[in-house]
């Protein structure tokens, strides 16, 4: 079963950037190849992605389930497929950087920190998010103290089932750590173009 | 010397600064192209390649990748006998008489010396397909297999940081197995026996099989000679001296590039299948739904017609029966799927709206669309479009319906209903009509013949029937509830009418006369074959053997 895990730093706490995540209709249109949302209640929703899934791009139905709101330190989710034989789930984490380094035992899994290269990479999707996005909306929030750091952690796992299960979870895995990525990125791209932005 | 000296001159006249000079420009990188590209090499000629989109291969790449070569020496591997007079003779009649016939002879005789370079210069090793036969097998000359050749799979890491520049095909791309594979494990009428688990590891690992693995080993056979492919570079024009093409101005990003090309320009750059103004200016069908890459918008026959080129075959395209999947795009547009075996396989029938059959469904694509523009004079409509494919659950218990395999749940997009007559109504088909037809159907597939279409006497309707359905594998009753409908499209692989050529591969103008450094290879050449489809990887076999001719002459070497 095709499994990825990405983790983002954010000049932010965890409280505030629960505060976006709790209400999936912020972040649900940042997945990669968003299409639409159809939220059923609290804890059940539909999406459309569309997604490339080896060479083509095809368009694909997932239920999402919520199995845990734990706020503010992580949501979990489980995806079933409505058009195709697919089934996963994924973990949005939220810590304080602090906690992250002292706390390794309350958490299942311990964020990587991105490799320069990365973090330089992230640092230029953030600045050119901005660049697109303009300069943001006034604060909607108090400052947050520069020294307080969180990390957001995005966990993901898919896994085709049926006859060419194999073959599809082949595709699937290259495809995903992209989309974790430009998940988390463009979720704290936009928190700092939120909080953080001079007013 | 004399070449660059006009070339030169032009440059001068126009006071352009030349971007790049070289001997051969070759438009395009599919088959053709990649080919006449090591041919011109081999021959001593410097060579540069511009390819219009952001990936090389072309039409080639998201093709079958098999070539068709008469009188090939991979049929000493098997148990078929071959002759140039018999190839001849079935090619001939496939043509129509509307094809050049000395130019059906220069490519009998020049494939199979094409196909030993070929080998001789890349690490391709075809294999013979002794049971893909061809397209009319039963024909005088035709053969029951052996003709057609397999490039095998190919390992994409050898091409280093140029693997992402190989184009894949959207329905093939992802399931490396070779022809040969797909044949003995029965890819259409037994997909639970694929080894899904196998495919996933070859896909991990980089392998790619059919036109991309025939692309991968050419690409691999460029780069290695030093030739890297001007990717995003789209020719627009054809520059002249006197009467002679020295060089091609081209678009990258918003940049110009003058091409000066001192010993000639091949075009190669596809067929016109995405150009609605051409397909309605020239095309005897009406094709809406091409399976090639967009790419495809008739560069190379609007260049041939500004420095007046005679045109040839202009009416014809490769025809192949499309289907859509809602929602799957590629290279930014709705993919159109061929569809190879559904219509081949029992349990099913096509129909048009008036519920009545019209063709032998099984056979092969090309033929088969032709039917579909039959015009009616007194009404001025054409009676088989649209038209259906209509099966039963008994298909999809047993065989492959484009991405759905049994075991899958029936996907959305396929419409369906408990009975036929809510099929028909849901589809606008004729009711009672389909009821008649089904029932007729139901008959032929209880004796095992086709009396009305013969659909399954020709060994080329077994390839890709069901060899477990007896006793006729094309035929079955379409009986089991829910029963479904797929729209078929009048598709093609690509145009096959362009410039006209000489044996040379030299572009002619209307009066005979060669246009001086200016060849044509693959679909923006005059199709050799006429209307016909004489068996698989026609077209890649004669856009890879006038690529050679072409290589070769302009480098100043016959073939």
């Amino acid at each position: 079963m095709p499994e990825v895990e990405y983790s983002t730093e954010m000049a932010l706490s965890p409280e505030v950037i629960w505060e976006f995540v709790k209400d999936m209709n912020n972040w649900a249109p940042m997945l990669t190849g968003y299409q639409e949302h159809e939220v059923i209640d609290d804890t059940d929703s539909i999406w459309t992605l569309k997604g490339d899934v080896g060479i083509l791009s095809r368009q694909v139905k997932l239920k999402a389930h919520v199995t845990e709101w734990s706020g503010p330190e992580r949501v979990t989710f489980t995806l079933t497929g409505l058009n195709e034989k697919v089934d996963g789930g994924g973990t949005l984490t939220m810590r304080s950087e602090a906690a992250s380094e002292t706390d390794e035992v309350a958490e299942p899994v311990k964020p990587r920190r991105p490799w320069f290269g990365r973090r330089f990479l992230n640092w230029m999707f953030r600045t050119m998010f901005r660049r697109i996005h303009g300069e943001g909306p006034k604060r909607l929030a108090a400052p947050t103290s520069a020294e307080v750091r969180s990390v957001l952690t995005y966990t993901l796992r898919m896994d085709a089932g049926g006859p060419t299960g194999p073959l599809v979870n082949a595709m699937l895995g290259p495809a995903m750590l992209p989309a974790a990525e430009a998940l988390a990125n463009k979720i704290a791209a936009h928190l700092e173009q939120t909080h953080l932005a001079p007013s | 010397m004399f070449h660059l000296g006009c070339q030169m001159a032009w440059f001068k006249k126009q006071k352009r600064k030349l971007d790049l000079e070289t001997d051969v420009v070759i438009i395009g990188s599919g088959g053709a192209g990649l080919m006449a590209a090591i041919a011109a090499h081999e021959a001593g000629a410097r060579v540069t390649v511009v390819e219009k989109t952001d990936l090389i291969g072309g039409t080639t790449a998201v093709s079958g990748g098999v070539l068709w070569v008469p009188n090939n020496h991979h049929l000493a591997e098997t148990s078929i006998e071959d002759s140039r007079q018999e190839a001849l003779e079935y090619t001939r009649r496939l043509a129509d008489n509307r094809s050049d016939e000395q130019l059906i002879a220069v490519f009998l005789d020049t494939a199979p010396k094409m196909l030993r370079f070929l080998e001789e210069q890349t690490d391709l090793e075809f294999s013979a397909l002794e049971r893909y036969p061809d397209y009319h097998p039963e024909f005088p000359g035709g053969k029951p297999g052996g003709r057609s050749l397999d490039p095998g799979l190919f390992d994409t890491n050898e091409l280093g940081e140029w693997k992402a520049k190989l184009r894949r095909s959207p329905v093939f791309g992802a399931t490396a197995m070779s022809v040969s594979e797909a044949t003995d494990w029965g890819v259409f009428s037994n997909p639970l026996g694929l080894d899904f688990k196998l495919l996933g590891e070859r896909y991990k690992k980089g392998l790619v099989c059919y036109g991309a693995a025939l692309v991968g080993n050419l690409l691999k056979a460029v780069l290695a000679r030093g030739i890297e492919p001007m990717v995003g570079a789209a020719a627009r024009e054809l520059l002249e001296d006197e009467g002679r093409v020295v060089g091609v101005r081209a678009e990258r990003d918003d940049e110009e590039l003058l091409l000066g090309a001192s010993k000639g320009v091949v075009l190669a750059s596809g067929g016109f299948e995405w150009n609605k103004q051409l397909i309605a200016q020239f095309l005897g069908g009406q094709l809406t739904h091409p399976n090639s890459p967009p790419g495809n918008t008739g560069d190379g026959l609007k260049m041939a017609m500004q420095v007046g080129a005679d045109l040839g075959n202009m009416s014809e395209a490769w025809w192949c029966p499309s289907v859509m999947i809602p929602g799957e795009e590629y290279d930014g547009v709705q993919l159109n799927r061929g569809d190879f075996a559904t219509r081949s396989l029992p349990h099913s029938v096509i129909v048009n709206r008036a519920g009545q059959r019209f063709v032998n469904e099984a056979q092969n694509y090309n033929d088969l669309m032709k039917p579909f523009f039959a015009f009616d004079p007194m009404r001025y409509e054409r009676p088989n479009l649209p038209a259906w494919l209509i099966f039963d659950q008994n298909y999809m218990d047993k065989y492959a319906l484009q991405t759905v395999v049994p075991g899958m749940p029936i996907p959305e997009w396929l419409p369906r209903a408990d009975s036929l007559a809510e099929l028909a109504e849901a589809m606008g088909i004729d009711a009672e009509g389909l009821r008649k037809t089904v029932e007729r159907f139901n008959q032929l597939a209880e004796i095992g013949k086709d009396e009305d279409f013969q659909r399954g006497d020709s060994t080329y309707d077994h390839f890709y029937g069901d060899p477990k359905n007896q006793p006729n594998p094309n035929l079955g009753p379409i009986c089991k509830a829910p029963f479904f409908a797929l729209q078929v499209y009048p598709g093609a692989i690509g145009t096959k009418g362009g410039a006209r050529t000489d044996e040379h591969a030299r572009v002619l103008r209307s009066d005979g006369q060669v246009i001086d450094g200016l060849y044509a290879a693959g679909n923006v050449m005059a199709g050799v074959t006429g209307p016909g489809y004489p068996g698989a990887g026609s077209t890649i076999g004669t856009a890879m053997t006038f690529g050679f001719i072409a290589g070769r002459d302009a480098a100043g070497k016959s073939a």
